[in-house]
């Protein structure tokens, strides 16, 4: 359904009086994503994950590279030609309030892509699509017309999934969608996406930096370190057998609720910060932080390939030293 | 028994309002001894910050706080913040000063607090910063705090904080902000810190893993109120408080079996605006009957502390 292939977004920046650099903020990805398929896309802050998110929807132009939906190339339409592909391709953000309009009801905030994309609705019609919707993301009706500010985050990010879904759109993509949620709430919502995904056959790229999340609503994960694509893996195997030294570091590093065993994962890692983007390493990306980094790491960059193993044939991995760690 | 260091007993925290009092912290006790590390976790409005920033004095003059708050069996007094008792928060961007260096920054405590000279307090900001195991310190002394990463201005609180050999250290979220690998390492070195220095250590946080990884003991808040405390391993294993059960259960974890949706509780955390009655949790809990709707059931000891009339027992 989407094939994006060596895509690069790079920003120019400018500091002081310096000669603009570019941030190579994504820095040749390939993904594919199946209909009904859910991709998770994680690493840590800076990794590109959100600006490929925004880069496949065309929110953000792409620098290089091709992005192919429903085998059609996107990466270099106009605002008009993109705006019938938008019924298909829809997106949840983060903070809930924020991406909803204060000054339209939670009825006409669910309505509006009804009214963009399928003008040819009346007025009744409309109204039952959206109180459909509504229902199924969890609300009542009769928040139809309340405004946003009355409701709590959850039951926001619930009102941006119905504004989302009410299309019932090929791909969703959730950037950071319960980040900013309490973990009671969090849960509420996992599910429902999850449902909504079934039942619907909805694609969905998950931009998220929490990795339980993503184990638990995506088919695949794919992980990204400044702007570079580290591995991806179904992801069964890429929790139950990272291959890339950054994927074991991120996994490691992931808090667990039990006592008898996480002080002595705390005890256990990764050391160094992220290298400023708009200076990144030689060669390997992540070589300056990584346990294994040889020689070689440093002179050229890895090739994003599968593992010389069969039994390992579904993940592909950026890592020089593969075979030997 | 442990020399106790904290006593916080039967705190309130009120803001009046015009639709009446915004109960945003309701007796709430605590007894911190010498090197022993609390996890305070509840999710927003639970109260964790407000019961801290009470008994600390940081909050706003129309805040109401009532009860007792004593350091070493003394009154706390303003003295001791600081000195005896530091604290970090979360966003380490807007608690350091944007427009002066971190040596100096780590300096004006040690000038305050300490009374010591610019060379001796550059010295020592210096060796703190090694501590913290701040990468490059030299050079970070006459950096801004923008020129930093987050985890190292969080590396820049903590020294900042420990500039006085603090007794005690109050860590407000601390690594909520920072990516996992980072908050790994802060929350190691705070381990670390506890560890060799003897320092007690209060963390509020949102996330079990973390109080997993560094506290001894842990409190649970809800609607601000203390629920359930207890000691990590019992209460992080066999949870008393159905609050405190439903919470491990909902959240999401990296090596749950993954057989059935995700645990959830109904509805939403409670304003303080808007306490239900009785047991604030009520309306979310599948244990209530009748007299949760109506009072408050008292903390019990047990082989966890709990503030239920219905506490699920060991099966």
């Amino acid at each position: 359904m989407l094939e994006i292939r060596d895509l690069k977004v790079w920003f120019d920046v400018r500091e002081g009086f310096a000669k603009s650099r570019p941030l190579r903020a994504v820095d040749g990805v390939d993904l594919e994503l199946r209909a009904g398929e859910a991709l998770g896309i994680v690493g840590e802050s800076g990794c590109g994950k959100s600006t490929l998110a925004r880069a496949v929807l065309r929110l953000l132009p792409p620098t290089a590279g091709k992005i192919l939906w429903l085998g059609r190339g996107i990466e270099a339409l106009d605002a008009a030609a993109m705006r019938p592909l938008r019924r298909d391709l829809q997106i949840v953000f983060q903070d809930p309030l924020a991406s909803l309009d204060p000054r339209m009801t939670v009825g006409e905030i669910v309505a509006e892509p009804l009214r963009v994309h399928e003008p040819g609705l009346d007025r009744t019609a409309r109204g039952a699509r959206v109180r459909a919707m509504l229902e199924r993301v969890g609300l009542s009706a009769d928040v139809i017309a309340r405004y946003p500010h009355e409701f709590s985050g959850g039951q926001c990010q619930r009102i941006g999934i119905a504004r989302a879904m009410v299309l019932q759109p090929k791909l969703l993509v959730c950037d950071e969608a319960v980040s900013a949620l309490d973990v009671s709430i969090q849960a509420q919502i996992i599910n429902l996406i999850a449902d909504l995904k079934r039942d619907f056959g909805t694609g969905v790229l998950f931009v998220s930096h929490n990795l339980a999340v993503v184990r638990r609503l995506c088919d695949r994960v794919l992980v990204l370190y400044l702007g570079k694509p580290m591995e991806t893996a179904p992801t069964a195997a890429l929790f139950a057998r990272p291959l890339h030294p950054y994927t074991r570091a991120l996994l490691a590093a992931v808090p667990i609720p039990d006592p008898a065993r996480q002080p002595a994962r705390l005890a256990a890692t990764l050391g160094g910060e992220l290298p400023s983007p708009l200076d990144p390493p030689s060669g390997c990306v992540f070589r300056t932080r990584c346990p294994h980094a040889a020689a070689e790491c440093a002179e050229r960059a890895p090739d994003f390939r599968p593992p010389n193993s069969t039994a390992l044939a579904t993940q592909r991995v950026a890592c020089h030293r593969l075979e030997e760690i | 028994m442990k020399e106790s260091l904290l006593e916080i007993d039967h705190l309130s925290v009120r803001y009046p309002a015009p639709g009446g009092d915004i109960a945003a912290v309701n007796d709430f006790s605590l007894n911190l001894v010498a090197g022993e590390c609390v996890g305070i976790v509840g999710e927003s409005g639970a109260g964790k910050s407000q019961a801290l920033l009470a008994a600390m004095g940081l909050l706003p003059r129309h805040a109401r706080v009532a009860g007792s708050i004593r350091y070493g069996g003394a009154p706390f007094t303003r003295e001791l913040r600081g000195r005896r008792v530091a604290m970090i928060f979360q966003d380490p961007m807007t608690s350091l000063t944007p427009h002066l260096r971190v040596g100096a920054q780590i300096a004006e405590s040690l000038t305050h607090h300490l009374r010591l000279s610019g060379a001796a307090a550059r010295a020592r900001a210096l060796e703190l910063l090694r501590q913290v195991q701040v990468t490059d310190a030299e050079r970070r002394l006459d950096q801004y705090p923008h020129e930093l990463s987050g985890g190292m201005r969080q590396r820049v609180m903590i020294a900042i904080a420990l500039a006085c050999n603090p007794e005690v250290l109050i860590a407000d979220e601390p690594t909520t902000a920072l990516d996992v690998t980072v908050q790994a390492q802060i929350l190691a070195l705070l381990a670390g810190l506890k560890r060799e220095r003897g320092m007690a250590v209060v963390i509020v946080t949102h996330d079990l893993g973390v109080v997993a990884g560094v506290a001894d003991r842990v409190l649970v808040m809800y609607g601000g109120r203390l629920v359930e405390s207890g000691a990590v391993a019992d209460l992080l294993t066999t949870p008393r408080h159905p609050y405190s059960r439903a919470l491990l259960r909902s959240m999401p974890r990296i090596d749950d079996p993954l057989d059935g949706p995700l645990h959830t509780i109904a509805g939403q955390p409670p304003s303080p605006a808007r306490l239900p009655t009785g047991c604030a949790f009520h309306p979310r809990c599948e244990r209530a009957s009748d007299v949760c709707r109506s009072r408050f059931p008292a903390l019990a000891a047990g082989r966890t502390d709990v503030a239920c009339h219905h506490p699920v027992e060991d099966a």
